[in-house]
């Protein structure tokens, strides 16, 4: 399974793709649960530069029955920085917000080393 | 301190301006990120993981009460109500938005601050001793030369496009309060015999991946032709610095190739064609000296009877006076290092309002002087005995009471993966958690000077490498490891640490810094402190300790 991500170009927010839309939480990102359509949205992300910057595709793992990002950046990405639990997305709580935090998968974000790759 | 001149403020005022149209046509799309990105680093202006930062300038770690009210201001107004001080004596806001930018940079140009220089392959910001000024044992004033290498370098047409970044450190006392060692120019101040002013010139330290303690090419420069000089040096790292490869482009890589003999040959010829030419006349030198000398110190007595009163009434200012306050130059005098290290909190974060308290004490009892220091801790330089019960009371109030200066939970650590686009593995709670487990203080000043420095990558921000124990983060396939280092000091002593072994998991760090403490207690000698035991030691004791436990 994976998700689509990047930056709002405007101010920096971690986003997620919705079908062609970006939304911050990540509980709303759109899963892809084949390669090709995830690609395509890859694709179509690369075509809006003044609205994202760097989009690139994560890998997820299921967690208390939702999904959750694998790589440990990109959980940190999805919910805010750890010594301030009350900035960024975790501030709002919930389900979607504590299966995040209960995650516990391990491995490099392949989509953000490829982008590295790419540069 | 120095004041800018209409000229100054034109160059601000016209770079902010540029600045403003840049960011409406990258917003527009009329140029790419790919165009964009060199011209925002060139602002100081990153993009991290959860928002733009913004590094902005303290130009070496010294300004005023106004311009720290302003920077809590814009913590406060576009930030989430505070900041982040840095190893480089900077000040970093994590949560900026693109579009704001521009207005920040008019409101730092209100105060005369900016954030040029603070990325890019160019000079950075200088580092100076935070006591400059102040204590007793300087030789020349270092603000003086750093001001004068800051109006030099700032946008330097040569030195603009340098291989790689570019730092210096200036230190005028025997105690190194910047880590000039591993720096890519460190100036440590020298009177000559027949009492000449000059500097012994150390070229090509640093840390990062390949970290190098700098050796010196030059014992004696005579002050008066620094200018030249550092021009020599620039250009021969110009001509033969790697720019093909990242992680060779650094002066010190340049330096340990080339060897130090030819390397201060090389300088030493470019210096000749260079001349005096190169050098700033000496009436530039005193006018800039001039902002630095009008210091109204009262004459006091050598004792206070006020601070006596309040160290035997009150035990933690006594604990405080003890940790925190640093001799002055002046009798009556007092240098006040404010902690930034509260435990359980951030290294290095202040909020705006806890800045607003450091500004006003500034203001009232400092001489509108307040200094950033490596360690990311702050200081009031000038503060008078008589007035120092008062300003700890002040001070720990709005939680800046910490009495933990050189202590071990006195932690520099990077913002590591929390905040980093760069970083492998978090930094930040590991000082959280090492600080919570020396949280007594009895301990803590048992145990006595141990200088702790954790970095999230290998680009060694936290400092790691000189740390009396270094903590590198490392990715392990996903998961976050801590190699640990010992014997590392950014002093007049300094040395890069020696890995004790292989990198622990997140959960044995403070289990294993806790063993370490427990093997120095046991080992130490009279006053040795943890470094001394250690190199008198060497490692042995230690890595048998720690993989003990893990193994």
């Amino acid at each position: 399974m994976k998700a689509l991500t990047a930056n709002r170009l405007s101010d920096g927010e971690v986003v997620f793709w919705k079908a062609g839309t970006w939304v911050e939480r990540f509980a709303e990102a759109e899963l892809f649960s084949v390669d090709e359509p995830a690609i395509l949205a890859e694709g179509q992300a690369k075509s809006q530069p003044t609205v994202v910057v760097d989009a690139y595709l994560i890998d997820l793992i299921e967690s208390e029955g939702l999904w959750a990002p694998v790589s440990y950046r990109e959980r940190i990405r999805a919910l805010g920085p750890t010594n301030h639990i009350h900035h960024g997305k975790q501030a709002e709580g919930g389900d979607a917000i504590l299966a995040l935090q209960h995650a516990h998968g391990a491995a490099r974000s392949s989509g953000r080393v490829n982008l590295i790759k790419r540069k | 301190m120095y004041q800018y001149d209409s000229l100054d403020r034109d160059i601000l005022a016209d770079r902010s301006a540029e600045f403003r149209d840049q960011v409406a046509r990258r917003l527009s799309g009329e140029i790419t990120e790919e165009h964009f990105k060199p011209v925002r680093l060139m602002n100081g202006l990153y993009l991290q993981l959860h928002a733009y930062m913004l590094r902005v300038a303290i130009p070496y770690g010294s300004m005023n009460a106004k311009q720290l009210h302003k920077l809590a201001d814009i913590g406060r107004r576009y930030d989430k109500g505070y900041g982040h001080f840095t190893t480089r004596t900077n000040l970093q806001f994590h949560w900026i938005k693109l579009a704001d930018t521009p207005d920040i940079l008019d409101e730092l140009a209100s105060i005369d601050m900016h954030a040029i220089q603070t990325s890019g392959n160019c000079i950075r910001n200088v580092t100076a001793d935070p006591y400059a000024g102040a204590t007793a044992d300087e030789i020349d004033d270092p603000r003086v030369w750093s001001e004068a290498i800051r109006q030099w370098s700032s946008l330097h047409p040569e030195f603009s496009f340098l291989p790689r970044k570019f730092k210096i450190a200036i230190t005028a006392s025997a105690k190194d309060r910047t880590v000039a060692k591993a720096h890519d120019i460190g100036l440590m101040v020298r009177r000559a015999r027949d009492g000449t002013l000059g500097f012994e010139v150390i070229v090509g330290g640093g840390m990062g991946r390949t970290p190098f303690i700098g050796p010196t090419i030059r014992e004696f420069l005579p002050a008066h032709r620094l200018f030249s000089y550092l021009e020599a040096i620039l250009r021969v790292y110009n001509r033969h610095g790697r720019r093909d490869n990242i992680y060779k482009a650094r002066i010190k890589i340049l330096v340990s190739a080339l060897g130090r003999e030819a390397f201060a040959r090389e300088v030493e010829e470019e210096w000749s064609k260079v001349g005096e030419a190169g050098d700033l006349p000496d009436t530039e030198i005193a006018r800039i000296r001039g902002a630095f000398s009008r210091k109204a110190f009262e004459t006091l007595p050598a004792q206070s009877e006020v601070y006596d009163a309040a160290v035997s009434a009150d035990p933690g200012f006594a604990r405080f006076a003890r940790n925190n306050l640093k001799p002055h130059k002046r009798q009556g005098y007092t240098i006040v290092e404010i902690s930034l290290k509260g435990i359980g909190e951030t290294p290095g974060d202040a909020t705006s309002d806890q800045m607003d308290v450091v500004a006003d004490l500034a203001e009232r009892f400092g001489q509108d002087d307040v200094r950033v220091t490596h360690e990311q801790n702050l200081v009031l330089p000038h503060v008078k005995l008589d007035d120092a019960p008062e300003v700890y009371r002040a001070l720990a109030a709005a939680g800046l009471g910490t009495p933990n200066i050189n202590l071990i939970s006195d932690i520099i650590a990077c913002p590591g993966l929390d905040y980093c686009a760069l970083a492998n593995a978090r930094a930040i709670i590991v000082a959280q958690d090492i600080a919570r487990r020396f949280a007594d203080q009895d301990r803590a000043e048992q145990v006595g000077e141990l200088k702790i420095k954790i970095s999230g990558c290998i680009n060694a921000c936290g400092h790691h490498h000189v740390g009396h124990i270094g903590i590198l983060g490392v990715d392990k396939k996903g998961e976050e490891f801590y190699q640990l280092t010992l014997g590392g000091s950014g002093a007049e002593d300094a040395a890069i640490g020696k890995i004790l072994g292989p990198a622990l998991p997140l959960d044995r760090v403070t289990d294993a810094i806790d063993t370490l403490v427990d093997v120095y207690l046991r080992e130490r000698q009279g006053d040795e402190r943890f470094l001394d035991t250690y190199r008198r030691t060497g490692d042995a004791p230690f890595k048998e300790a720690v993989y003990a436990e893990t193994h």
